[in-house]
């Protein structure tokens, strides 16, 4: 075990290293480049054996890491952004397939206007495309969870592609004290990959693709694949418990954070939690009963753990780092339904929407939300979701405006 | 710590050189870069954030202890950030020789430390662009965190990191040492953060505002790039003989020709790729560093 300074771009590159992956379907984008450039080194010096295929889409690199993953080889890519929703069609297409790889992807804007810095709108596009989906925090939890997703991913009542999801920049560009595992330790952990059930190999027929015309038997796949999504969360369960056992961390799908006696809650998800968890201390060092829910895993959805979690509290305030127009925070929709179908409610549940496209969520924003969150009341009647951003904000995004020859009341300046 | 400094400084390398010897001296550390779309000599910042137990905050420094500029003439442009919360940072220092004249200006109410890390780099490693390991050793020794042992070991990994031979190492670690002895600790004091943010209710905004489309023709012309010039190409018009090679060359349209066929440089756009310079069959083209003090 070695403890070094590494960026979660590279903690990624060093799980898929650690999981000796034998075909790296590539295409470049900002802010994800930096992992496949990593695997083509290790690739080209030997440190890893088998293909790094350079592709000329997202879309033909999905659909070629899904093909490999059905001759029954460990498979690894990364994309971002508009290379995630560019690949979205085989997205669709290889989960259907029922096989296991790892897609990391390192969350940015979409377009449009263009932009290179984080939000969830990407990753949450493909969240009913029947991948598996686990939201990170840290670097190491980056390279952890690739780790564990492949044993999630290949498990038999799962065999489904994981997506790992990192934030751009906050932590694709940023280094943290990450521990590199034992390799001995991590083929403990995660054995090489031996399908039990018939892959694509010269010596067994099989036919993957096919066409069913009629509902009934689409409805029975479809099904089924729901079916494996919910198992994952077991699966998830054993995976987290064994790597807990090895390495020491212990993951859920659920993080709770101060929430024991907690009456007021954040939940988030991915990188920005951590500025979540600091406003919590703050609050908590006046004496104020505030905690945070972290969504770590948002497919499958763990629904009675978010209700059971969330139940009792005075107020729930979400925090979504992606804007669904039209309806709001994508996540608070989640957290209701989730309530909903434990048959509870919170008193209070509010939706903020921050960090659209990088965005800071300063501790003065964590404060206002708070603040709100603690002087609402049940009876307020319907509260629209809340964008946290500043007056100040608002000014220079008037200045820049005016620079592109537009002034108040919508005419040319 | 925030660092400041222009693409091809070395300023990502600096805040990793700090990152990783507060690391080996057992530290919690998260260090960052932060860069657009832009390019070589465009303004870059980077973040190095060092703490005793976790670290619980990402992304931007808005409200840094130490501010690390590597470039003097940072100093004048707004959009670069370098004095963002230079109010209360506990020192800001500057790669400059001209501290007095930044000092007589009397724009910075902060405590100003500075050192020509330009000068030492060029004198140790032949080459004054590289400031990483100077920037990085001062920003060391100002934290009062790090030994000069330990930011050997910092310049040691981030250099072989980046694939620099043995005895170029060993004169980075030199110019190392020699910056490390030529500062004094400064004292940083623990602050309180800003008050609550005023949230904007943001309204509906006619069509024309709502969309990011560009109405005014030309305004890149607003965007000053002759801010990203590290080094100043100069004409001489005594030897120019007005073949205009220099003004069909420039990649950016900076080279305009006058009245009589000479050409004018806008500085206010000139990113001193020195492309004139190269093509000018006279050698009438000279570059200068870039020195400009308050």
């Amino acid at each position: 075990m070695v403890r070094r300074m590494l960026t979660g771009n590279a903690a990624a590159a060093w799980g898929a290293r650690l999981a000796q992956v034998e075909y790296v379907p590539a295409f470049p984008i900002t802010p994800q480049t930096e992992i496949i450039e990593s695997l083509a080194t290790w690739f080209a010096d030997g440190t890893l054996s088998g293909k790094f295929v350079t592709m000329d889409s997202e879309h033909s690199m999905v659909t070629a890491a899904g093909a490999a993953a059905a001759t029954g080889v460990r498979t690894f890519t990364a994309t971002s952004s508009q290379g995630l929703v560019y690949a979205m069609e085989a997205l669709y297409t290889v989960s259907g397939w029922r096989v296991p790889f790892v897609l990391v992807n390192v969350s940015r804007g979409l377009s449009s206007p263009i932009t290179l810095g984080p939000d969830h709108n990407d990753v949450l596009a493909a969240r009913d495309a029947g991948f598996i989906q686990i939201h990170v925090e840290t670097c190491q939890e980056v390279l952890d969870s690739v780790l564990m997703a492949f044993r999630i991913a290949e498990d038999v009542r799962v065999s489904l592609p994981t997506l790992v999801n990192l934030d751009g920049f906050f932590l694709s560009f940023t280094r943290e004290p990450v521990e590199i595992p034992d390799a001995k330790l991590v083929q403990e952990f995660l054995p090489a990959f031996h399908p039990q059930h018939p892959v694509f190999s010269g010596s067994q027929s099989l036919a993957q693709g096919v066409a069913v015309l009629d509902g009934a038997t689409y409805s029975y796949f479809r099904y089924q694949m729901h079916r494996a999504l919910e198992n994952a969360l077991e699966v998830h369960e054993e995976v987290a418990e064994a790597f807990s056992r090895l390495f020491g961390r212990r993951y859920r799908a659920l993080e709770e954070y101060g929430m024991a006696d907690a009456e007021i809650v954040l939940v988030m998800a991915g990188s920005f939690a951590t500025k979540g968890k600091a406003a919590v201390n703050r609050w908590r060092e006046q004496g104020r009963k505030v905690g945070l829910l972290r969504l770590r895993m948002l497919r499958p959805q763990p629904a009675a753990d978010i209700a059971r979690s969330l139940i009792g509290r005075k107020a729930v305030g979400v925090i979504d780092q992606n804007i669904s127009p039209g309806l709001g925070g994508i996540l608070y929709q989640e957290v209701s339904g989730a309530l909903a179908s434990a048959g509870e409610r919170v008193p209070v549940m509010r939706s903020f929407i921050g960090g659209l496209g990088g965005k800071d969520i300063s501790q003065g924003e964590f404060d206002w939300v708070l603040e709100a969150l603690d002087g609402a009341k049940p009876s307020d009647g319907p509260v629209p979701c809340q964008l946290l951003f500043t007056d100040a904000e608002y000014e220079q995004v008037r200045m820049a405006l005016s620079i592109a020859g537009k002034s108040q009341g919508g005419t040319a300046s | 710590m925030r660092f400041h400094g222009r693409g091809g400084h070395g300023i990502k390398t600096a805040s990793r050189i700090v990152g990783t010897a507060a690391f080996l001296a057992g530290y919690e550390v998260q260090d960052s870069p932060i860069y657009g779309a832009e390019r070589r000599g465009a303004p870059v910042t980077a973040f190095t954030r060092i703490a005793s137990s976790a670290i619980l905050e990402r992304g931007v420094i808005t409200q840094p202890d130490l501010i690390i500029c590597g470039d003097e003439t940072l100093l004048e442009s707004p959009a670069s950030g370098v004095l963002n919360g230079v109010e209360q940072a506990a020192a800001l220092f500057i790669n400059t020789r001209n501290l007095e004249a930044i000092r007589a200006q009397g724009k910075l109410h902060v405590r100003m430390v500075a050192l020509d890390i330009t000068q030492r780099t060029s004198d140790r490693i032949g080459k004054a662009s590289a400031l990483s390991v100077g920037l990085g050793a001062a920003a060391a020794r100002l934290s009062g965190l790090i030994s000069c042992e330990q930011l050997g070991e910092g310049v040691r990994t981030e250099l072989e990191e980046l694939g620099l031979d043995a005895p170029m190492i060993e004169k980075n670690l030199l110019l190392a040492q020699e910056v490390y002895a030529e500062l004094e600790t400064v004292t940083v004091e623990p602050r309180k953060f800003s008050a609550t943010a005023v949230i904007h209710k943001m309204g509906y905004d006619h069509v024309l505002l709502g969309t990011p489309s560009i109405l005014a023709p030309g305004n890149a012309e607003a965007r000053q790039t002759g801010a990203w010039r590290v080094e100043r190409p100069e004409i001489d018009y005594d030897s120019c003989t007005r073949c205009g090679l220099c003004f069909v060359h420039c990649p950016d349209g900076a080279i305009a020709l006058d009245e009589q066929g000479y050409p004018v440089i806008d500085y206010d756009h000139c990113k001193g790729c020195l492309i004139c310079l190269e093509q000018c069959p006279r050698h009438s083209i000279r570059s200068k560093k870039e020195v400009r003090s308050w």
